[in-house]
């Protein structure tokens, strides 16, 4: 019985071979026919154009390790590939990555607060906070009017792009430094801002507008009202990782500048800033695991529907822009907007799950998952940040 | 030796609703439980993203009466199976010491 098990798990060689030549069509083809475009796009795009410029962008991210490495991912996941990261060293460089966005942007934070105390930082700040209340009332339309969607499941989509995603954030400030335009260094301190604010949004909205729809079926059905569970889901969103880890660690970061000897200071910027190494090793790593969950999430595009993975493309690129044209206004420069365009059409991924899963747990969680971890954060880390580089430049930020 | 029958009420779930559920079957009068990590899959299993935090998949257990076990099972089913990916069942058990898991004694 054992030995039977075993020899129907082992395919023959041939076989083997030729799903795994299939299986590396299905990401390869994508790859280079995506490779293809851009090289011919660059070719008929006379210099100096925007659409030239904009490939030429996208072609210089495309071919860097981090992308590679979540294509690495997808690839790995769809010829099952015996790559797997162990789930523990996947959360303690999430801790890592987060405690070191923290430390650094409250470093930073602190220097720019001591030259120019709040009048750099407050134009962002609002804007921040303005676009976080926007960004899912805009998701929410778009999903419950345009799409169609239910009351639940629009609002829990909505959750996942109203908030942001720190390692999309950690990639665009990559490509900025690798470009040669770093973002202000109070952009961290907007991240945290970004966080919360989108996901309570779309929680009460679906709230309010789903509670008479539980009244009428716990009536029909006769069984009594289930409470919401709203105020714990705020509650697990404000006390997440996500919040206390960068939020905590900016604060750390922030106190420890203005009052730590420097030279005493310093080992621990040396060790979370690295000159970028640690970080950015760590994040390649990162986008490695990233990439096979996202290729197992590849599948369900086909349950999600047509719509949806339009919007997961479309929406981006939306709110990308207004959050690239708000940034401007707000001051920020070429990196800034950039990197700002990328948290404000990020979709959260760690923090929204669970909080929508609580507070509404009759909106299907594989429609948002898929949206944010296959879609939209594909997207932006291979298109979406090149994009919103050139968008920047083009609306006049330098 | 003395063997007690008692009743074995398993929960497999998502683990973002595991804790409490084993949190409420203490209050429903469990003497105790246990908690395990499982792997799995199921028609709602999609659900679930191992990444995202609640992602997991646990196993609660419960060495009850069969009076605390079926209270277990209706808070179980009508709170929590229209919604979410889980799966509960009851089985029979022979228990040492079996007293001890008796309501009421410990």
């Amino acid at each position: 019985m054992t030995d039977r098990t075993v020899i129907s798990h082992k395919n023959t060689w041939p076989e083997n071979a030729a799903q795994l030549i299939g299986k590396t069509k299905i990401v390869l083809i994508p790859f280079l026919v995506g490779l293809f475009t851009v090289k011919l796009a660059i070719m008929l795009a006379t210099d100096g154009s925007q659409v030239g410029r904009v490939v030429q962008s996208l072609e210089k991210n495309l071919l860097t390790p981090i992308p590679l490495c979540f294509l690495l991912g997808i690839f790995c996941s769809k010829v099952h590939a015996g790559v797997s990261i162990p789930k523990e060293l996947y959360y303690s460089i999430a801790i890592f990555l987060l405690m070191s966005i923290g430390f650094v942007g409250g470093h930073e934070l602190a220097h720019e607060y001591s030259v120019h105390g709040v009048a750099t930082l407050w134009k962002p700040a609002f804007v921040t906070l303005f676009l976080g209340v926007l960004t899912p009332i805009t998701s929410f339309c778009v999903l419950r009017f345009m799409g169609k969607m239910s009351v639940a499941d629009a609002a829990g989509v909505a959750a996942h792009y109203g908030s942001t995603s720190a390692v999309t954030f950690a990639v665009a400030n990559a490509f900025v430094e690798q470009a040669q335009h770093p973002a202000n260094s109070f952009l961290p301190t907007l991240v945290t801002i970004l966080e919360c604010p989108g996901i309570a949004v779309a929680l009460l909205l679906g709230a309010a507008l789903s509670a008479s729809e539980r009244a009428k079926k716990a009536e029909a059905l006769g069984t009594p009202l289930k409470a919401s569970r709203l105020r714990e889901a705020l509650y697990e969103v404000v006390t997440g990782q996500s919040i206390m880890l960068l939020g905590g660690l900016l604060f750390i970061g922030f106190v420890s500048t203005l009052f730590m000897d420097p030279k005493g200071f310093q080992p621990f910027y040396d060790f979370f800033q690295s000159k970028g190494m640690l970080f950015r090793g760590a994040l390649c790593i990162f986008l490695l695991e990233m990439g096979i969950v996202a290729g197992q999430k590849l599948g369900d595009l086909v349950k999600i529907g047509p719509f949806l993975v339009a919007f997961g493309v479309l929406m981006p690129l939306i709110h990308g822009f207004i959050g690239v044209y708000l940034g401007y206004l707000a001051g920020l420069n070429l990196g800034g907007c950039t990197v700002f365009g990328a948290i404000v059409s990020s979709a959260s991924y760690i923090a929204a799950p669970p909080a929508v899963r609580m507070s509404l747990p009759e909106a299907n969680p594989t429609y948002s998952l898929t949206a944010a971890l296959a879609i939209t954060f594909p997207f932006n880390i291979a298109l979406g940040i090149p994009i919103y580089f050139e968008m920047a430049k083009w609306v006049g930020a330098h | 030796m003395d063997l007690y029958p008692l009743k074995l009420v398993t929960v497999i779930g998502e683990s973002l609703i595991m804790r409490d559920i084993a949190e409420k079957g203490v209050k429903l009068g469990a003497t105790g439980f246990t908690i395990t990590q499982v792997e799995g899959d199921g028609p709602r299993s999609s659900q679930n993203v191992e990444i995202a935090p609640g992602g997991k998949t646990l196993k609660v257990e419960f060495v009850v009466p069969t009076d605390v076990a079926t209270t277990i099972l209706t808070h179980v089913s009508e709170e929590y199976f229209e919604h979410y990916s889980i799966v509960a069942w009851l089985s029979d058990v022979m228990v040492i010491r079996g007293a001890l898991y008796l309501n009421g004694i410990k």
